[in-house]
């Protein structure tokens, strides 16, 4: 269940189906905000009353104003808010005292102006929970309901979208109006849409769970400039597509990269906020768009058409290039080329020219008419083995554009498959193109984007069959970890020492090799003895982060003089290159025999909290940066989804007649470490690496914890 | 000039450029939020103020002024410097 204000969940039916509502701070200057959002209501056709509130106007457009909102006798649902910032407070008050419980405060001047319009933002806060008023805002275009039951446009966007089933919440009310005008060429219709600007008190998470249970939006689209709960999002978007199936497509900004270089561990100059953004999105199943319009591409696909059962998909085009362009972007895409069953190539063959090619792609060649397409693309979809169709056109002089798109529409309605059209071009195909628009049939300028979209719908298919809980919890002695870390805060170190950090990690259930800390050469031969050969010795130092930089490690060491000789000689270079730190003595162990090294990290994202990081180890780990990322806790398949996720997964897999690494023992040290990241708070930063797997187990080589 | 003089002269250049009956203008009300105030209005009232009183004002803290009480305390501070 997903933390939610118990008076949002309330009042939002008023904000988007209110019987009554007053524009606060209107005027009848037109091309200003306060004219232009209460002729949009009135033009919309908005089935409530409406109260313009203005203090200098006597009537609007024949319709009484009021001065101040507790002068209209009657209840109101919901006030929308255009006064400049500076008096909103005041007029947010009367709200409140008028018993309305549902805002929209479309004025800008507040946080995104600096220090003084964040006080007078945080004012807005403080009355709304006062009185028990939710708002959405400020600082936003609107709100716009298409159910004709209601008829809301609270906006000043230029014209009210068609009705449809994609709910549109954006951050940036810029970005809304350029979204309407995009789609209102194309067709595309929404069920809400809303700007909601600084998220003062509405926020993201709230609207989507509002939207989760609104009967008229079946596809969900988001642009989000910053994050206000990453943890929630992931759990309230988990929840909208296992319990209603809506597919949520995301637009987020801000994909720079944040400055590696500062970072103390690996994990803290791998894991960049997009990077961590991009693994959130998936563990959440939310589908990330690069641009507006990959977003569109893939809404259409999933709002218009049924998803396909399937990866299996029939080509059908009247020109051979195309076709080939075609099966090539499918194929990169992961889709499969549908084998046809021998009916379907028996009737190919009876049915149509000789020199059509009737397997997959199906080419009905450069004079097919709409009865050609017609045979083609229903007896594709007839066939069992075909998941979906892609149809494509060329526009050539007998080519019958207008009639080949009505037929694809027919054809469509008869099909619980989905069929997604490219006719290709701009200004001969424009009428067809129209046909398929508003007859919910997903057209695309380039077959590269129509596949993308079907291999989108197909991902989305696969995940929402999906629902898994969270992974295992073990059983750990949180006491005697809490010793541990207690210790190390209270002598202020923020590094712990390698002693330290093992018997964490052993507590946790890695495994980590038996060690001792020596404090003279013949103490460290003497661990080395009892510890078994070949050994290694690290220097142990709060002082010194990284220990093989300044010569502080010791490998491979075979007996007991090497020991010895290591010992002396360790402490030499630490003289030499650290003269400064104080050293706690020698960390001893046996040395772990080669095997595949791998790296484990958890980092703190300020959004979305501990981050668990996996990647092929290494000193070669920055560079290749060949990592994987999920956000704990995690849910049960994500440990073995970041292990497969990695470029370099046939490695560990086993490949050309190496045996597997042991996969399973790593997938279950990720868990243990995502767990030991949710429970100790006090770990800011941890590394292993390289953790070595063999074909039966693995090993922690060496390990990293930051405070 | 008293307080009540500066209050009855702010009260009248109000009046006067958002076309109000000044007897009807509140010693506590808001330009915007009771009088109906747009931002050009605002600079107006600013602009109106210092020739009524022969005055120049800082005009971002002239800006900040937003009632009529507000309005005289701000006039008064400026005719007394003048002085």
């Amino acid at each position: 269940m997903v933390d939610h204000p118990h008076r949002h969940q309330q009042n939002m039916v008023k904000i988007f189906y209110p019987q009554s509502l007053a524009v606060i701070g209107t005027n009848k200057v037109k091309g200003t905000v306060p004219h232009d959002i209460l002729v949009n209501i009135l033009k919309a056709n908005f089935q409530g009353v409406v109260y313009p509130v203005s203090p200098r106007e006597n009537f609007i457009y024949s319709i009484k104003t009021y001065k101040y909102v507790v002068d209209i006798e009657d209840p109101v649902d919901l006030a929308i808010l255009v006064f400049p910032s500076s008096v909103c407070h005041m007029a947010l008050e009367q709200c409140g005292e008028k018993g309305i419980r549902a805002a929209i405060i479309i004025s800008a001047g507040f946080k995104e102006v600096g220090e003084s319009g964040l006080a007078r933002e945080r004012q807005l806060v403080e009355i709304a929970e006062r009185y028990g008023i939710s708002f959405i805002g400020p600082n936003c275009l609107g709100v716009i309901n298409t159910d004709p039951g209601c008829n809301l446009n609270a906006s000043f966007a230029r014209q009210m979208p068609e009705a449809g089933a994609i709910g549109f919440l954006s951050q940036s009310g810029a970005l809304c109006t350029a979204v309407l005008d995009y789609a209102q060429a194309k067709h595309i219709g929404f069920s809400k849409f809303i700007s909601f600007g600084n998220k003062a008190d509405i926020n993201e998470i709230d609207l989507l769970y509002y939207l989760k249970d609104d009967p008229h939006t079946s596809v969900i689209l988001i642009y989000l400039e910053e994050i206000t709960d990453g943890p929630a999002l992931i759990r309230i978007a988990r929840q909208i597509i296992e319990e209603s199936g809506k597919p949520i497509l995301a637009l987020k900004s801000g994909r720079t990269a944040e400055g590696a270089s500062a970072a103390a561990s690996h994990t803290g100059s791998l894991a960049g906020r997009d990077e961590i953004c991009d693994a959130a999105f998936k563990q959440a199943g939310i589908i990330r768009c690069a641009d507006i319009e990959e977003m569109f591409n893939n809404a259409i696909a999933l709002t218009y058409q049924p998803l396909p059962r399937n990866n299996r998909i029939a080509i059908v085009t009247n020109a051979g290039g195309p076709g080939v362009l075609t099966t090539d972007a499918a194929i990169q895409q992961g889709l499969r080329l549908a084998k046809f069953s021998d009916a379907t190539t028996a009737l190919f063959r009876k049915s149509l020219p000789k020199t059509a090619n009737i397997k997959n792609p199906v080419d009905v060649i450069g004079d097919a008419r709409a009865d050609r397409y017609n045979l083609a693309l229903s007896s594709v979809l007839k066939d069992e083995d075909v998941d979906g169709a892609l149809v494509i056109l060329t526009p050539q002089s007998m080519t019958d554009i207008e009639t080949i798109a009505r037929e694809v529409c027919n054809v469509s309605s008869q099909y619980d498959k989905p069929i997604y059209a490219s006719f290709m071009g701009e200004a001969d195909v424009a009428t067809g193109i129209d046909i398929l628009q508003r007859n919910r049939i997903p057209h695309y300028i380039l077959p590269e984007s129509m596949c993308r979209a079907f291999a989108v719908a197909h991902r989305f298919q696969e995940h929402r069959g999906k629902h898994e809980p969270l992974a295992a919890r073990f059983k750990v002695a949180d006491s005697k970890v809490h010793r541990i870390l207690s210790v190390a805060v209270e002598a202020g170190r923020s590094v712990l020492l390698e002693h330290e950090a093992s018997q964490i990690l052993r507590l946790y259930g890695l495994p980590v090799l038996k060690g001792g800390l020596a404090r003279s050469a013949e103490e460290a031969a003497a661990h080395s003895d009892r510890l078994g050969y070949p050994a290694v010795l690290k220097v142990m130092s709060d002082a010194i982060l990284h220990k093989f930089d300044i010569g502080g490690v010791r490998l491979g060491l075979e007996d007991r003089e090497a020991v010895l000789h290591a010992y002396r000689q360790i402490m030499r270079m630490v003289k030499k290159n650290a003269p400064q730190a104080e050293v706690q003595g020698i960390w001893v162990t046996r040395m772990v025999k080669p095997g595949q090294e791998v790296i484990l990290g958890v980092k703190r994202d300020r959004t979305f909290g501990p981050v668990v990081l996996f990647g092929l180890g290494g000193i070669y780990v920055e560079i290749f940066k060949d990592v994987s990322f999920r956000v704990a806790p995690l849910y049960r398949s994500d440990a073995g989804e970041m292990i497969r996720e990695i470029r370099t997964y046939l490695i560990l897999a086993g490949s050309r007649c190496q045996r597997p690494m042991d996969v399973n023992a790593i997938e279950e040290c990720i868990q243990r470490l995502a767990q030991l990241s949710v429970e100790q708070e006090l770990v800011r930063e941890l590394d292993i690496n390289p953790l070595i797997v063999h074909h039966r187990g693995c090993w922690v080589a060496d390990a990293k914890i930051l405070l | 000039m008293t307080m009540d003089d500066v209050r009855t002269r702010v009260k009248s250049v109000i009046a006067h450029v958002l076309k109000a009956d000044s007897a009807l203008i509140a010693d506590e009300a808001n330009f915007i939020f009771d009088l109906g105030a747009d931002s050009m209005q605002s600079l107006e009232l600013v602009a109106a103020f210092e020739e009524e009183f022969g005055i120049e004002m800082d005009e971002d803290k002239a800006l900040e002024v937003q009632t009529v009480n507000e309005a005289v305390e701000f006039i008064s501070g400026y005719l007394r410097k003048k002085q």
